[in-house]
């Protein structure tokens, strides 16, 4: 008995420890991103029309789905009125705010009349109401009947389980952060208790949030916010045994992006104030560009730092956030051309100051949400001119890129043949993540974090060496399921710009995880942008608050539960 | 539709590298800037390794990895062992890190202690024969490799010049000319200038397009005029067979023929018997060797014929056409590694797959009672000691016309010890007088072991 005590000693009972504490991170890491994911499909109100359009003619009734909708010839439409010639391809819009429900006209050529006098601008409109489009004239009705139409798919039908508690959520995620503060307190170079100070700075901070959220702003949801703060922990636990400088950063930075998130919610509760504030997002934007270009220090080969009072920042970070504002806009604004014309100018000055600043990674991301917005907003034949204008924009690119990155063009694919020189970043990196495994060698435990940028560009190399490739591609998937999120809610969303709003922050978070894993991990030959949430960076973690606010404004319930 | 194409194309990157790293992680770990795995780091828990009779050649112990207490065994054994770097990348300790290590994608590279367990490897090579070899070439620098032609175990492959595992030299800028080559296993990475030897591979060839070639007569004068140059010969041969200008090494005989068959019959023999393959032995590929006569004058095709010009061959693919040439025309596939833990590993028999018919049985029979005239006629049977031995040498002289490669390569017609051999040693002076003393101690080391243990 004494031999097998002496036998279990305190090396073995810590090993033991270890490979349960590896082996918890990872399935903990699944169930947070589940359970975020599958109280984002159950929450969700009904889809039953707000207002009915009956044909004072034959009495046939269209029902009026969203907040905002488009009425036309063309199939786009939401609301299609396909057999009559005098309608236009995009003939009006109906439109509901705060006020209640208006029609305005988006230069159609009959023109749209409320009770016989032709519109002008946004005029009311009220219930028994006559619209005229056409040849056909509408009474409008309220709704009375349920009908389910146009449900997503990614919503969960009624019944069964309810989605997961705030609360509960907080509480697992903070399990979550203390199982890799602990791993990180046992690792091979240094034994002590930095990870778990780290962890209570960070606790505090994320309960703050989640208080504030709940008790001050009195917020149903918080499965966005809960996303965001895991991939924040991973982040700063994958730093703590890096730096413990940038990890308070990080988490200041992390901070100051829920601060700004909740600002920006509250922004952009009205988009018809949004739209006021759209010229001066984008001088500001263009400001905030120009000086980096001015005073601009060059860093990792692209000069897109400037230092303010002993700061480090990163303007174009920003710029992401006034991009969006830009890009998306109202429904019945959007129609106009000269809107459009603005955002082109915009986004051409944009990617050129990008160019000028060598951060190609940055352009390649706003190239692609230029495209996406141009092709979520365009009617027909924008889109024919965006794809001409995307096609110069994508040569140029390329023409430019090729002087600068020829080097990494030439060890694309090849990282193991280049791995002294060329390819030395990306052959680390695979080198490293295999050496990881399903369940990583224990934070802290990893050589990766000796490589310059392994907290940064290649941080998703960082995760598979040091948590796991379970936890890895758990962080993939949170991103990536942003998508089908953003798509669900955006298609039922109060207004066009929140739609298009969401689906492009979403898609920009998206864009730029791709890049940062695809080209740490060899299968796309670009330089390094950061990886949302999870990278070390101040300027990246406050931009990406934004973006996800964005998002979270286009949700219904963000702004329709508070007031009970 | 874009964002649709964004999402498709996320989730494709993600399966691809997902898909890609659990197919190659074993192989992607393996880089000797792998900070898991450098100083003894990683083979802290490696299994032993042990040589065919039981000798251990590599061991931890206390988290530090030992080779074999025998100095001279630790240096002739370090190419096929390796060290505690990944320095020499064929070696088994490289090669078979992961089987050593217990490393298993699943779990990474660094499992804590207590649970790590690693495997023993077994090895078919005998570090006394190694040890002989390593002798015998006395500071002489090349690559000396014995095989059993029935089997395909390597019994006996060194490469010098080496080192001491136990204490590996720091390379840098001052030393890199000391150790050049250092880090190759020569048996299975290096390539020489064939000379004599590639007369077997223009014999085989003559054999096979020359239907009266056993009575045909050459004259040789010490020299001639082929393809509007000159080809020496050693000495003055006079009217001279085949057979006797195998046995003799005539270059004029040879050179004749190479001119006579052409390039095509030529390039053609030399890829049947392996001169431009690479040959996988146990997971590693040897370096192929080179016959190229595409861009050769006339002149240059009759050298080529006696492994002059651009030729190049490989020691164990040498060692592997002599296996086939000892075998009636099947190659043995060569193989170090013979047992894994408990199971058999990577074990090959020829006598199971039968190898692979490298030339027709009727040549090779021809080839192999003409290697044997060489050693009776020629050589001498004293030299080997009552081994009844085929074989050919080889003087190369080498692009730089400084040093010659000198070469011997053959086998033993015996069923009691089929061994085939290869040595070729740099900066030698001739064929016969340098790699022949080498080939015979690392051969009678091995025969001696075979008959002494079954
Ligand atoms: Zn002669």
């Amino acid at each position: 008995m004494d031999s097998f005590l002496q036998s279990l000693n305190i090396q073995v009972i810590t090993d033991i420890a270890i490979v349960a504490l590896r082996i918890l991170i990872p399935i903990l890491g699944v169930i947070v991103v589940f359970q975020c994911y599958s109280s984002m499909r159950r929450q969700r109100r009904d889809e039953k029309p707000l207002i009915m359009l009956e044909n004072a003619a034959n009495g046939q009734v269209l029902p009026v789905l969203c907040w905002e909708n488009s009425v036309g010839r063309a199939k786009g439409n939401d609301i299609v009125i396909s057999d009559d010639l005098t309608v236009s391809r995009e003939h009006c819009v109906i439109l509901r705010r705060k006020e209640g429900w208006f029609i305005s006209d988006t230069g159609s050529k009959t023109g749209t009349y409320v009770n016989g006098k032709r519109t002008e601008g946004r005029a009311p409109i009220y219930i028994n109401d006559e619209i005229t489009i056409g040849k056909d004239t509408f009474v409008l009705k309220r709704a009375q009947d349920y009908t389910d139409v146009n449900r997503s798919w990614f919503y969960r039908k009624e019944g069964g389980k309810e989605g997961i508690a705030p609360f509960a959520l907080m509480m697992l995620i903070s399990i979550f952060t203390l199982f890799m503060a602990t791993e990180a307190c046992l690792s091979i170079e240094a034994t002590d208790f930095q990870p778990l100070i780290i962890f209570a700075v960070f606790m505090v901070v994320a309960w703050a949030f989640y208080i504030v959220s709940t008790q001050v702003f009195k917020r149903v949801g918080f499965e966005l916010e809960g996303l965001a703060l895991f991939l924040t922990a991973i982040g700063v636990m994958l730093s703590v045994r890096q730096g413990l400088h940038q990890t308070y950063v990080q988490i200041i930075a992390c901070a100051i992006g829920m601060a700004v998130f909740c600002f920006m919610i509250k922004f952009l509760q009205n988009p018809d104030r949004v739209n006021k504030w759209r010229l001066a997002i984008m001088i500001i934007a263009v400001i905030l560009l120009g000086v980096n270009i001015v005073f601009g220090s060059v860093r990792g080969g692209a000069a897109n730092w400037i230092m303010i009072g002993g700061m480090s920042i990163q303007p174009s970070e920003f710029v992401k956030i006034a991009y969006i504002f830009v890009g998306a806009s109202a429904l019945d604004q959007l129609q106009t051309r000269k809107n459009f014309i603005v955002f082109i100018i915009f986004s051409a000055i944009c990617i050129g100051a990008l160019f000028i600043m060598s951060d190609f990674g940055t352009a390649v991301i706003f190239f692609g949400t230029f495209l996406m917005i141009s092709i979520v907003r365009s009617g027909d034949y924008k889109t024919v001119v965006v794809s001409i204008v995307g096609a110069i924009f994508g040569g140029l690119l390329i023409l430019r890129f090729k002087p600068y990155i020829a080097d990494r063009f030439s060890a694309w694919g090849k990282a193991f043949e280049n791995s002294a020189d060329k390819g030395y970043q990306t052959a680390r990196v695979l080198t490293y993540a295999a050496s990881g495994g399903l369940f990583g060698c224990g934070l802290g435990n990893g050589y990766l974090k000796y490589v310059a940028a392994s907290e940064s560009d290649l941080v998703f190399g960082l995760a598979c060496e040091e948590l796991g490739l379970i936890v890895a591609l758990t962080i993939a998937g949170a991103i990536g399921g942003l998508f089908f999120y953003a798509r669900a809610i955006t298609t039922k969303s109060r207004s066009t710009f929140y739609s298009i709003s969401a689906c492009c922050a979403a898609g920009l978070l998206i864009l730029q995880t791709s890049l940062n894993i695809f080209s740490a991990t060899d299968i796309l030959p670009l330089t390094g942008v950061t990886l949302p949430f999870v990278s070390v960076g101040g300027s990246s973690m406050i931009a990406c608050w934004g973006l996800l606010a964005f998002i979270k404004a286009a949700d219904e319930r963000t702004y329709s539960i508070k007031k009970r | 539709m874009f964002v649709f194409v964004l999402a498709l194309f996320f989730f494709a990157g993600i399966i691809f590298f997902t898909a890609n790293i659990s197919i190659n992680a074993g192989s992607w770990v393996q880089h000797s800037y792998n900070g898991h795995l450098s100083g003894s780091g990683g083979l802290e828990k490696a299994g032993k390794i042990f040589d065919r009779n039981g000798v251990v050649l590599a061991q931890t112990a206390d988290g530090e990895r030992y080779y074999n207490d025998d100095y001279e065994t630790r240096l002739s054994t370090l190419h096929v062992v390796g060290d505690n770097s990944l320095n020499i990348s064929t070696a088994v300790q490289s090669v078979y890190r992961s089987e050593l290590t217990g490393f298993s994608y699943i779990w990474g590279l660094e499992m804590p202690e207590t649970f790590r367990g690693g495997n023993n490897l077994t090895l078919t090579i005998d570090s006394a024969a190694c040890k002989t070899a390593y002798e015998a070439l006395g500071g002489m620098e090349g690559a000396v490799v014995v095989i059993n032609y029935k089997t395909g175990e390597v019994l006996c492959s060194v490469s010098s010049k080496s080192y001491d595992p136990n204490d590996p030299p720091e390379i840098n800028e001052d030393n890199e000319d000391e150790y050049d080559g250092v880090y190759l296993n020569k048996v299975l990475s290096s390539s020489y200038t064939p000379g004599s030897i590639f007369k077997l591979i223009t014999t085989e060839a003559a054999l096979e397009n020359i239907p009266d070639i056993d009575s045909r007569t050459f004259e040789c004068s010490g020299s001639a005029v082929i393809g509007g140059n000159e080809v020496t010969c050693m000495s003055s041969h006079g009217l001279i067979d085949i057979h006797d200008g195998l046995a003799q090494s005539c270059n004029i005989v040879f050179a004749q023929l190479a001119y006579e068959l052409g390039r095509d019959k030529m390039t053609e023999a030399a890829n049947k018997l392996g001169v431009n393959s690479s040959f996988d032995v146990g997971h590693t590929p040897t370096v192929k060797g080179n016959y190229n006569v595409k861009n050769a004058d006339d002149n240059q095709l009759a050298w080529s014929g006696i492994g002059q010009y651009t030729d190049l061959t490989n020691p164990m693919q040498m060692c592997i056409l002599m296996s086939a040439i000892a075998n009636g025309g099947n190659r043995a596939e060569p193989y170090y590694v013979e047992r894994m833990g408990g199971g058999d590993f990577e074990k090959q028999y020829p006598s199971e797959k039968n190898g692979e018919a490298m030339l027709e049985s009727d040549i090779a029979q021809k080839l192999n009672d003409m290697m044997r005239y060489n050693v009776t006629s020629n050589y001498g049977d004293s030299m080997f000691g009552g081994l009844t031995v085929c074989a050919k040498t080889g003087t190369a002289e080498v692009q730089d016309g400084e040093s010659n490669d000198a070469w011997m390569v053959g086998f033993v017609r015996d069923e009691d010890t089929p061994l085939a051999f290869a040595v070729a040693i740099e900066d030698g002076t001739f064929g016969i007088s340098t790699a022949g003393p080498v080939a015979v101690a690392a051969v009678q080391a091995c025969a001696e072991d075979m008959l002494a243990n079954g």
